[in-house]
């Protein structure tokens, strides 16, 4: 590797990561040039290039998007929230409250923006019948549907990034991420009830009519969801059992995509177009791009000034990796940014020959949580206020900011206590 | 993005037509807008292709009009081209202007039509007194094209003229 490589896969690294940033040209289309112009000049060979892959993460992803685009198109979703609303004879905050934990718990077996995509519509269809503002419903659900994400492997892309490179599994995730995720959702459900409870005053006549809603209309297709919660069921057992059963994470998810394609007789052309292919060839082109930067040296260099910075220190090291991704990643996208510091940190463990478990530990509660603090800073709240726009409810980037970002403090708190007592 | 939002839009428009009573459908499809400008007029067509296979053809300019549903993309082409075709020999006579209003104003009855019967309680002699106007104008333009000659009549002839 001669410097002129180093000077143009950093140049190109760079620029197309603040291309990406300015959100002046669409992400995908963007990294794919990156990634392409890093083969013209040869900093990679197409080979390697390929090899810088993870096809975990994309074949997990594109596993689980099959096996939600069957699943949405069932209703069970629709019809889970409306008895939700029933249970609780439409009272708002008990409703909040049950839709936060149904979406936290979705999230966390489903990705963030499928989740949102899913009771966004619902709670607007409960809002309107209540004739209330949507908003106290939908913030607490945005942040809820980021924080459950962080307990699995499956629940945020940044796990699935994470799991792939670390080779830690679905059950690793939970037994290390939920205690903490639990103790943050309490504590964030609390303060939404401090702040929107007294507001919730809503007259018997409009809770009534949530009682009329029926919620046996929602369901579209019986058999294909119960087949759909035998193949959801079947995978996530799969998830728990992949470490033993020495499977990759992706090879049960694609199993379960394709079984659930060929006993659903659902029209594969169609249900491949619900796919995200923009998010997948994003992923793809990310992966080529820090491969560039693996390939002349600049990780291994960073990764040794972070050494020296920290002195090799874990308890700054995992500060540093916990509260620069949670900041980092409120207002930039926290993809590319975790597909820069996997990397990092394995050139980390490689040149100290430390256990670097915490570090991905605290690289996930770092990068999840974060997107919490600003409107940007998760696709998942992008998603959620352009649909509270579409309704004619504003919700600011200043209006997201003032509640958000103190949450996600409040949040990293909790995580950097519960990484020391743990951990450290 | 805009994607993701949209399908969430239809999620909700359709739990709510679904509480309604419908059974809702949702199907992937592309819809092709189609610009002719005939020196100064112009006509445009939107339809739709589903993954059923189906093509919902509609003119919606220069005067909307529900064409068809058909079964082959081969057809649409057939039925813009002859629709094009008619529009063609149209523009020949001076009457073309007041035909395109004529057929707006039909338009534009019908929805003060549908609006009143609709929305108001019309007694049953008013009724028969428009159906009774609405009959009559449909003999009188039956009557008139019994009495023309068709465009069709006109071509062939003209063709024959030119062969002779």
């Amino acid at each position: 590797m001669t410097s002129t490589h180093i000077i143009i896969a950093l140049s190109i690294f760079v620029i197309t990561y603040g291309m990406i940033i300015s959100e002046k040209i669409n992400r995908t289309t963007i990294a794919v040039f990156g990634a392409t112009i890093l083969l013209l000049f040869k900093v990679l060979t197409q080979e390697q290039a390929i090899e810088n892959i993870d096809f975990n993460t994309i074949g997990l992803l594109i596993g689980m998007m099959i096996i939600v685009s069957i699943l949405r198109k069932t209703g069970a979703f629709e019809y889970l929230a409306i008895k939700i609303a029933k249970k609780v004879k439409g009272d708002p905050w008990k409703i909040i409250v049950l839709f936060s934990v149904f979406t936290a718990v979705a999230s966390a077996l489903l990705d963030n923006v499928t989740t949102i995509l899913l009771i966004i519509p619902i709670t607007l269809v409960i809002t309107d019948t209540l004739e209330v503002s949507p908003i106290p419903f939908i913030f607490p659900l945005i942040l809820v549907s980021n924080i459950g994400g962080t307990a699995t492997l499956i629940g945020d892309p940044p796990n699935i990034m994470i799991g792939g490179a670390a080779g830690l599994g679905f059950v690793d995730f939970i037994v290390n991420l939920a205690p903490v995720i639990i103790i943050i959702f309490v504590v964030v459900t609390f303060v939404f009830k401090l702040k929107y409870k007294k507001k919730m005053a809503v007259s018997q006549e409009k809770r009534d009519r949530i009682m009329e809603l029926n919620e046996k209309l929602a369901i579209k297709d019986l058999p294909l969801l119960k087949k759909g919660i035998f193949v959801l069921s079947l995978t996530i057992i799969g998830f728990m059992l992949h470490q033993y059963l020495h499977f990759e994470s992706a090879t049960v998810a694609l199993i379960g995509a394709a079984l659930y394609l060929l006993i659903s007789k659902a029209d594969t052309e169609e249900i491949l177009l619900e796919i995200e292919w923009p998010t997948i060839f994003f992923f793809i082109a990310l992966f080529v791009l820090v491969g560039g930067l693996k390939e002349v040296g600049v990780i291994n260099f960073l990764a040794e000034k972070l050494l020296s910075l920290t002195q090799g220190n874990m308890f700054f090291l995992v500060i540093f990796v916990l509260w620069g991704s949670a900041i980092i990643s409120s207002f930039l996208d926290n993809i590319p940014f975790v597909a820069t510091m996997i990397p990092l940190i394995t050139s980390i463990a490689v040149m100290s020959s430390i256990d670097i478990t915490p570090l991905w530990w605290a690289l996930s509660l770092g990068a999840c949580l974060g997107g919490n603090g600003t409107l940007v800073g998760a696709s998942a709240n992008v998603i959620a206020v352009g649909m509270l726009d579409k309704h004619g409810y504003k919700l600011s980037f200043i209006d997201f900011f003032k509640t958000g970002f103190p949450i996600m403090l409040l949040s990293i708190l909790l995580s950097t206590v519960y990484l020391i007592i743990m951990y450290l | 993005m805009r994607n993701i939002i949209n399908k969430a839009e239809v999620t909700e428009h359709t739990i709510k037509l679904q509480q309604l009573g419908a059974k809702v459908t949702v199907i992937n499809s592309t819809l092709c807008y189609v610009n002719f400008n005939l020196s100064g007029l112009i006509l445009q067509y939107v339809y739709n292709v589903n993954f059923n296979g189906n093509y919902f053809l509609e003119r919606i300019r220069p005067y909307p009009l529900a064409i068809q549903e058909i079964s082959s993309e081969r057809d649409v082409v057939k039925i813009i081209d002859m629709d094009i075709h008619k529009f063609k020999n149209a523009m020949k006579s001076s009457h073309i202007d007041m035909f395109i209003a004529m057929a707006k104003q039909i338009n534009s009855t019908f929805t003060t039509f549908e609006d009143t019967f609709l929305n108001y309680n019309i007694p049953g002699e008013k009724v028969e007194k428009i159906y009774k106007k609405i009959m009559a104008l449909e003999l009188e333009i039956e009557m008139i094209r019994e009495k023309a000659k068709s465009v069709e009549a006109i071509e062939k002839s003209e063709l024959n003229d030119k062969n002779s």
